[in-house]
């Protein structure tokens, strides 16, 4: 019982905000959680995981959204309270029976955590989920910092029963990845609610158009109740009532506002309005709002979710207040103290006064280099690229696509490989793949992970089957779903919690659908060359082929090995063997391989070489060799 | 203490930034403060560059902007250089003796890198935490540990923030046993580094 998420009452912890999260819903009574993981998301599930067991509740990684959410609102619908929680891409996936489950409602109370990522820190686009509470008509609770998350959280839950609809959390990069004390209100062990009854109401549960069509107006009732009387602490707040000016600031907006106001000494010269319910927004405070303010500034992060209600209430009530947001709040891109300052100084007429003065940049000769992420030493995915660059071109394939998808190998992207020209969303590759091979002369090959060809990737692969596109599809397997902090999937034989499972193996799915697949080993590089060529050859006369090329990410392999205690090679470049040639570092671009200013030969950091041998193989002269007495059984940490 | 006191922690993913910023702030709330984490999850953390920001007051706001970090802790020169603008002026900045380039990148020298440095208006300390945390530990895993040490003992305003003490508490929240001791041991040598180091300037 010494997990840090399940301290007793009156504990202060300092917590993510994704964990504050999960010990709200636990405290809330939750007994059942479904995610698929996605940054920044994805330390509540990893959490609740990990403590799922001790507070008897059942919690998994689904295959992907749609799934996740389905099996947390069946939980829901029977009774028993759940969560879902995903990236704001993974609501797309979702979004179907997101807009279905707000007709049908909840037997009790549902929370759908929708982690955005404003700046796309580590996403394919920004996007403001609150809409979603707009167009499915489903309530949007909005913390201002993970303090405020793990309260709100159990104020959702209160929300969701009080009304029998879900309710979405939209938590953003800023408070779901920021740590704060948290001092603990309720406790989590308790007689929880886990076995649900449920009961048959076709009305209810089947949306036939005509079912639908009455479903559609009890929700709009719901709707406008939220909007008359949700409208109080700790939704919404408001500081200072009854001055002439005035911030309405939603969720994280409101932690930069206050502390720019308390900068200017200005926290009492303006009416504040704090926002945690900004969809709908009630309409009582914000009539006590302009009921006195002439000027009236929204701060909120992305769209103008709020300042569009906030005029359209306006507009209807007949208040002269002058409304403003967007047109001096930047749009795009997450806020921060630094950008608010000035619109929020200008706002109140206070005087533009330089808070910070930077020390300025450090302008360097050369200037200091970008550094994006990149693959890791050792990663799988490198050796696959490599070979597969190398085999199609001995199969004679001229100018082949490949086609990309998401997951740590979008990286291949990047120069020496550029085996991921494409990128979009979680199986595009492959569906993508299938339009160009329609509408092309290029051979197209989909490279595709593990983790996402079990997400989105088998429909794409059944199309290309079906409709007779010539599509080879290669499988990254590395054994988890490695960009968003090794999570096991179907294909690991692994659950959430740690406990063995059926394991599925894509070649299995691949080969049922139609495809003629091998399996390679990419830390053997030469034999795996040998091998894609040959399918390749084939691919060329026209047969489905895939290739799962199958090898454990390199931080996995590592920690592996220090755990059993297995000693893996370490490679070093022999000088006298070496001309400077740098074959090594610009085909394999590996981060090990460092050339210093001034030197004419690479040299490898043992400290970060994991031993995969990928540059003593290309080495044309011989001249990288293990230095060390590796274990006997090394290999076994990379493929067993 | 003023409102908010802003330590910058930078380097490359994967150099154990989010354990220094997670150690820092839990020696805080054993210190009475309230303090914000603002950590980096997800592809900058494969190899890129990374900002933890550690915001120490009531009631923070996540992010420090650029000319307001009291404290940069560099991992490693290059991300020093590329960070150091959100240093005020007069503030500190730690650095890890210590040059990653990216693969295929032209890069600046150390030398070059000090020279810009020690023109700027900073406190600016180097210190090889790599090679004392191989020396301690036998591996530069815990140089995080070590740069965490020394930056205490050269900032004499953080170090009355935060208690020494109080960062020996916090590494039990991330170490057990053996691993714990030698840590301790590490965060000492370092911070008495930093306490010679600060009495030279
Ligand atoms: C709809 C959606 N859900 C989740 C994510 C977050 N995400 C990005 S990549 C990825 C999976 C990566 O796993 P895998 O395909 O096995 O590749 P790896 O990173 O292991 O190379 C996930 C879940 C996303 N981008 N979109």
């Amino acid at each position: 019982m010494d997990h840090y998420l399940l301290k007793p009452k009156g504990s202060k912890v300092l917590l993510l905000g994704n964990e504050a999260i999960a010990r709200g819903a636990l405290e809330a009574g939750i007994c059942f959680a479904a995610a698929y993981p996605g940054t920044p998301s994805t330390e509540i599930l990893e959490v609740l995981a990990e403590v799922a067991d001790e507070c008897g509740i059942n919690v998994e990684w689904s295959v992907n959204e749609k799934t996740a959410f389905e099996a947390a609102y069946g939980a829901a619908i029977s009774g028993v309270r759940s969560l879902t929680a995903m990236k704001h891409v993974g609501l797309n996936v979702a979004s179907d029976i997101l807009m279905s489950s707000a007709y049908s409602g909840v037997e009790d109370g549902f929370v759908v955590v929708s982690a955005d990522d404003p700046s796309m820190h580590s996403s394919q686009n920004e996007q403001d989920n609150r809409w979603y509470g707009l167009i499915s008509h489903i309530p949007v609770v909005e913390p201002s910092s993970p303090r405020d998350a793990y309260k709100l959280t159990k104020e959702a839950y209160k929300l969701s029963s009080k009304y029998k609809v879900p309710v979405i959390l939209r938590s953003t990069t800023r408070i779901s990845h920021t740590r704060m004390p948290i001092e603990l209100e309720d406790e989590v062990f308790f007689e929880r609610k886990c076995k649900g009854v449920f009961r048959k109401d076709y009305e209810r549960w089947v949306l036939v158009p005509g079912n639908a069509r009455k479903r559609k107006l009890e929700l709009m009732k719901t709707w406008k109740t939220v909007i008359e009387n949700e409208g109080r602490e700790p939704f919404v707040s408001i500081l200072n009532p009854g001055l002439k000016k005035a911030i309405v600031a939603s969720g994280i907006a409101y932690s930069y506002v206050k502390e720019a106001l308390d900068l200017m000494n200005a926290l009492d010269k303006v009416t504040v309005l704090k926002v945690n319910l900004p969809v709908p927004l009630p309409v009582e405070p914000v009539k006590k709002v302009l009921e006195y303010a002439d000027e009236v500034l929204v701060v909120e992060e992305l769209d103008p979710v709020v300042e569009l209600q906030l005029k359209s209430i306006a507009q209807t009530l007949g208040y002269k207040s002058r409304v403003i947001g967007k047109s001096v709040v930047p749009e795009n891109y997450e806020l921060s103290i630094e950008t608010l300052y000035k619109p929020i100084a200008d706002f109140l007429g206070s005087p533009a006064m330089d808070h910070w003065i930077s020390i300025g940049t450090v302008k360097t000769d050369p200037p200091i280099p970008p550094r994006p992420p990149i693959l890791c030493a050792g990663c799988p995915h490198r050796n696959t690229f490599y070979i597969l660059r190398i085999a199609a071109n001995k199969a004679g394939l001229k100018n082949p696509v490949f086609t990309g998808d998401i997951g740590c190998y979008t990286l291949g992207y990047q120069k020496p490989f550029e085996t991921q020209s494409t990128s979009f969303e979680m199986g595009g590759s492959i569906g993508v793949a299938h339009g160009l091979s329609k509408s092309t002369d290029n051979p197209v090959i989909a490279v595709i992970g593990d983790s996402t060809f079990f997400h989105a990737g088998i429909p794409p692969a059944l199309n290309v089957v079906y409709n007779d596109s010539n599509v080879a599809i290669v499988v990254l397997d590395n054994l988890t779903t490695a960009m968003t902090g090794h999570q096991p999937h179907p294909g690991t034989g692994v659950s959430a919690t740690g406990k063995r499972t059926r394991r599925i193996l894509p070649e299995k799915i691949l080969e049922a659908i139609g495809y003629d697949v091998t399996v390679i080993n990419p830390l053997r590089v030469k034999e795996s060359v040998s091998i894609v060529t040959k399918a390749f050859e084939n691919y060329r006369s026209g047969a489905k082929i895939a290739v799962v090329s199958r090898m454990r990410c390199a931080l996995e392999a590592l920690r592996l090995s220090r755990k059993k205690n297995i000693i893996l090679p370490v490679y070093h470049v022999i000088e006298e063997k070496c001309t400077g040639c740098m074959a090594c570092i610009k085909l394999t671009a590996c981060p090990a391989l460092i050339l210093e200013p001034g030197e004419k030969k690479p040299r490898i950091n043992p400290e970060i070489c994991a031993g995969c041998g990928l540059c003593a193989t290309i080495c044309p002269y011989n001249a990288i060799e293990v230095k060390n007495k590796p274990s006997m059984n090394w290999e076994t940490t990379w493929w067993d | 203490m003023k409102n908010v006191y802003s330590v910058a922690v930078v380097g490359v993913g994967g150099q154990g930034l989010l354990t220094l910023g997670s150690i820092l702030g839990y020696a805080c709330m054993l210190s009475g403060l309230d303090v914000s984490v603002g950590e980096v999850h997800g592809m900058s953390q494969r190899g890129g560059s990374v900002i933890v920001h550690v915001r120490i007051g009531r009631n923070p706001s996540p992010i420090i902007p650029v000319g307001g970090a009291d404290h940069i802790i560099a991992m490693e020169l290059l991300e020093a250089a590329r960070y150091a603008h959100y240093a005020r002026k007069g503030g500190v900045l730690t650095a890890n003796d210590f040059i990653w380039p990216p693969p295929l990148s032209n890069y600046p020298s150390r030398e070059e890198i000090i020279g810009k440095m020690k023109g700027k208006e900073l406190l600016f300390y180097l210190f090889n935490a790599n090679d004392l945390s191989n020396r301690i530990v036998g591996s530069t895993v815990s140089a995080n540990i070590a740069m965490l040490g020394f930056a205490l003992g050269v900032d004499q305003e953080l170090r009355s923030i935060v208690n020494i003490k109080h960062v020996e508490e916090a590494l039990l929240e991330h170490f057990k046993g053996k691993v714990y001791e030698v840590n301790k041991e590490l965060l000492h040598i370092a911070y008495n580094e930093g306490l010679k180091h600060a009495e030279k300037k």
